[in-house]
């Protein structure tokens, strides 16, 4: 006993004051940033990347990343001859629609994404309206979004989905327990229901075998609700894109309202997308 | 790669072996490594190199695979460590055309694999069933029939493992004839699970959405008023069809979708398909880069202990130890944000080495951080294990018996705990651990508390071998390019994952590409086992005997 009272003496406190203070002397990877003026156009990052996130059209000289899709794997920047890519430490990267993760705004359709995926085809640049559902407005516009605030106010309970992914996502969501972010500072706890949640945290990319037991979840959780996609499995189906068995991203099952990139997403870039989803930060 | 050890026992045993299987049940010997035995010159006429002569590949026919296994199992003890199937219905691919289904044996104490062969024409898709014999065998041919449409006649218990209800019957994605994009109906199809009756026996199914943060998965408890009787768990939830994505991949793409395997377990899968590519192309990785790969794979073995050791107290409810360890897992995080910039350890491996040289100029900062984790968790474990309460609790809990363990070649913690003394590090030796001594702690009482010390002493051990390789490490390059691999060549890459033995298959296609990818971790193996090990105890017990093996559901069902 008397150890144990010692060692909580020890450590007083570890937790880091995210979102008030950044703490960014971690050297850790973040979003990967194209610089055009650069680039030469020879498009090999855009032949490489493993989840093709680099949307390249050479003839129209235009380039640019889908960070829904962007597994952060560094690839780009390590091929790229003329260093117009460069890996930062940017991670606040959520955003409320997918479209804006995009860098000419649209998402790509299915049919757009059932292009050939073989080592030798060419990425389609990203092109065709949203294939997201309209709920995904419609539930967060004028009144019904007052009122999700001002009945959630400055608590919400998260219950966690995990739909399919590889469990770094959902180690990350973990983490958020852990004394280092300790998320219940900020008010906002993990329950063990759908019934009991706010906001449903959605990582993996809604395999064949999970989606039924994703919309029953969703089905159970009480209205107003929140839905935060959590890693690229989530936002688009990262880098098990196009199989038999996922879909891609959870959006073509239920309504998104914040979509949050990463593979995985660190726990500080998954604070900041939640607390995009309450309007706690810009 | 796999090396040659214990020389002179390896030999006796090689020429024995081989005789008896090719005079006793005419099996012929193939040449390991490729498909073709004029595959093996490459175009400027060089003779591949020879990966190790205790790796053996032979050929049987069809009717002789259930005598030659049970021999194998029954005589030599050899255990069935992977049994998996391989499309080779293309013309390439020679004259010996169908499915190949390959059983992998492994003398683990000489360090042999022997990899028995045979061809199933694709007009009778059909095989005997060795489940009566190998338990083992039972989950790969029940995965294969789902996956092949290879039906395993006399099997015990046939029904879908990888597909649920929704997948149409006769469609066999890992065909090569299948589309990796088809997106077939929702069909409905009925899911069978044991029943077990009798007075007073209830069923209760819980998932596949569980309490906690924690991955999806149903499991049908039988319990007769408290203790449970039976366990049967449906997996496969977040089956993403993961070998049939890298088929036709570049091999550059597959090392990415390793990384993606398993959350936890990510250098561990990408060092086994480095390792696979690197034996293929016959290329020597830089040591210093061998000494690298020591250093990450045991950082992500302490990450992970140390977050198991957490979820063992979260759930005999011990919050104090719970915090303590999740403060030294955040340590370890921290340290691999240090390293290389990613919590997960991802783009660290690449084919022929590492990606850059993490290591230069950090290494006094990482050994002190590796003595802060080590002195706390010296504290925390003193503190832990005079707490009688906690003891009590785990002490004589989920017990996996010594021959079940061994019948179900349980692996990793799991199997140590019960007496399995096997580790990859030690008998097939890999990166620079041939040359560190690796400490193998045993313990055989298969309880709760028993993979709880396993997993205290590994994390001691882990960090005095990271320790050793940041002091030992060789200085030059950490990386030689491999840019080009032959076609229809094929290799194991073994590790020890976290979780235990981690194997995986490649064959390699034209152009650089990958033509097949088996992937087994130690998951696959372990849950049989964990269902054995929660047989007798209460339903309360069931969250902390799981947690005490921590399996991963993304590593079982790819
Ligand atoms: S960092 Fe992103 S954009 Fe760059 S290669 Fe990797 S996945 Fe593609
Ligand atoms: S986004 Fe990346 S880390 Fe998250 S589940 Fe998918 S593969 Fe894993």
């Amino acid at each position: 006993m008397f150890n144990t009272l010692k060692k909580i003496i020890q450590y007083p406190r570890l937790t880091q004051e995210y979102p008030k203070i950044i703490n960014s002397t971690a050297n850790f990877i973040g979003q990967p940033v194209i610089h055009p003026e650069r680039c030469c156009f020879c498009g090999a990052c855009a032949q490489r990347c493993p989840s093709q996130a680099i949307a390249f059209d050479g003839a129209a000289r235009r380039i640019g990343i889908n960070y829904d899709q962007c597994v952060f794997c560094v690839l780009c920047e390590d091929v790229c001859q003329s260093g117009a890519i460069r890996m930062t430490h940017c991670f606040e990267l959520a955003e409320r629609s997918r479209a804006k993760l995009r860098p000419d705004g649209s998402v790509l359709t299915e049919s757009a994404a059932a292009e050939p995926n073989t080592a030798d085809a060419k990425p389609t640049l990203v092109i065709h309206e949203a294939d997201v559902p309209a709920m995904a407005d419609e539930a967060l516009t004028g009144e019904l979004k007052k009122h999700i605030m001002k009945v959630f106010g400055r608590s919400l309970q998260i219950r966690e989905v995990d739909s399919g992914s590889c469990n770094a996502c959902d180690y990350e969501i973990n983490a958020l327990n852990n004394p280092v972010n300790d998320i219940e500072r900020l008010g906002i706890s993990f329950v063990a229901s759908p019934r009991h949640a706010d906001m449903l945290l959605v990582t993996g990319t809604a395999t064949r075998n999970m989606q039924q037991a994703l919309v029953k979840t969703y089905q159970a959780t009480p209205d107003p609700k929140l839905v935060v996609a959590v890693g690229a499995c989530a936002c688009s189906g990262g880098i098990f894109r196009d199989s038999y068995a996922t879909n891609n991203g959870i959006d073509s099952l239920i309504p998104v309202d914040v979509y949050i990139p990463g593979c995985p997403p660190r726990p500080q870039a998954i604070i900041y997308g939640i607390l995009k989803a309450l309007e706690r930060v810009e | 790669m796999v090396t040659t050890m214990n020389t002179l026992n390896t030999n006796i045993n090689l020429s024995n072996l081989k005789e008896t299987l090719t005079d006793t049940f005419s099996a012929v010997e193939l040449p390991n490594g490729c498909i073709k035995s004029e595959n093996n010159t490459d175009s400027l006429g060089m003779q591949a190199k020879a990966v190790t002569d205790n790796i053996l590949y032979f050929r049987v026919e069809s009717d002789r695979i259930e005598p030659i296994c049970t021999y194998i199992h029954k005589e030599w003890g050899y255990q069935l460590v992977l049994m998996f199937a391989n499309d080779e219905n293309e013309d390439e691919l020679g004259t010996d055309l169908g499915y190949g289904l390959y059983y992998v044996f492994a003398d683990k104490e000489y360090r042999i694999l022997v990899t028995i062969k045979t061809v199933i024409g694709a007009a009778k898709p059909e095989v005997q069933s060795l489940s009566h014999t190998i338990q083992a065998a039972a989950g790969y041919e029940r995965e294969i029939q789902d996956l092949f449409g290879i039906v395993p006649i006399g099997h015990p218990d046939a029904k879908r493992l990888v597909f649920h209800s929704n997948w149409p019957q006769g469609i066999y994605p890992l065909r090569k004839t299948f589309d990796v994009r088809s997106k077939l109906p929702m069909a409905k199809e009925e899911i069978r699970f044991r029943k077990v009756e009798g007075e007073g026996v209830f069923e209760i199914p819980v998932g596949p959405v569980h309490a906690g943060i924690i991955e999806p998965g149903h499991f049908r408890f039988s319990v007769a008023g408290e203790p449970i009787i039976n366990l049967e768990a449906q997996l496969y939830y977040v089956h993403k069809g993961i070998e049939k994505l890298a088929e036709g991949q570049t091999l550059e793409k597959g090392l990415y979708l390793s990384e993606r395997i398993s959350g936890d377990e990510t250098f561990a899968n990408s060092l086994a398909y480095c390792q696979a590519i690197e034996t293929i192309s016959g290329s020597n990785v830089p040591e210093r880069a061998e000494y690298m790969r020591v250093l990450f794979a045991e950082l992500e073995r302490l990450t992970s202990h140390l977050g198991d050791l957490g979820g063992v107290c979260l759930d005999a409810a011990y919050g104090f130890a719970t915090f303590q360890f999740r403060m030294m897992r955040g340590w370890a995080y921290a340290l691999a944000d240090e390293l290389c910039g990613m919590r997960f350890l991802r783009s660290v491996n690449t084919l022929g080495g590492m990606r850059k040289d993490f290591v230069k100029g950090k290494e006094a900062s990482l050994i002190r951080q590796l003595e802060q984790i080590r002195s706390e968790l010296e504290d925390t474990v003193s503190i832990v294990k005079s707490n009688s309460l906690f003891t009590d609790r785990v002490e004589n809990t989920g017990i996996l018996a010594t021959p079940i363990a061994i019948d179900l070649n349980a692996v990793g913690p799991g199997g140590r705990a019960s007496g399995v003394g096997y580790d990859v590090r030690r008998w097939f030796p890999y990166a620079a651990y041939d040359k560190l001594e690796v400490q193998i702690p045993e313990h055989n009482n298969g309880d709760i508390n028993c993979r709880f010390n396993i997993k205290i002493e590994e994390c001691f051990e882990s960090i005095r071998l990271m320790v050793q390789a940041i002091e030992t490490m060789p200085a030059g390059p950490v990386l030689e390019p491999i840019t080009h691999v032959k076609p229809y060549h094929f290799a194991f890459g073994i590790t020890e994952a976290p979780r235990g033995e981690n194997i995986h298959w490649l064959m390699t296609g034209k152009n650089n590409t990958i033509y097949r990818y088996k992937i087994r971790t130690p998951s696959f193996c372990n849950w049989p086992a964990l269902c054995y090990a929660v047989n007798g105890n209460i339903i309360p017990d069931f969250p902390l005997i799981n947690k005490s093996f921590n399996l991963s559901y993304a590593g079982n069902d790819l």
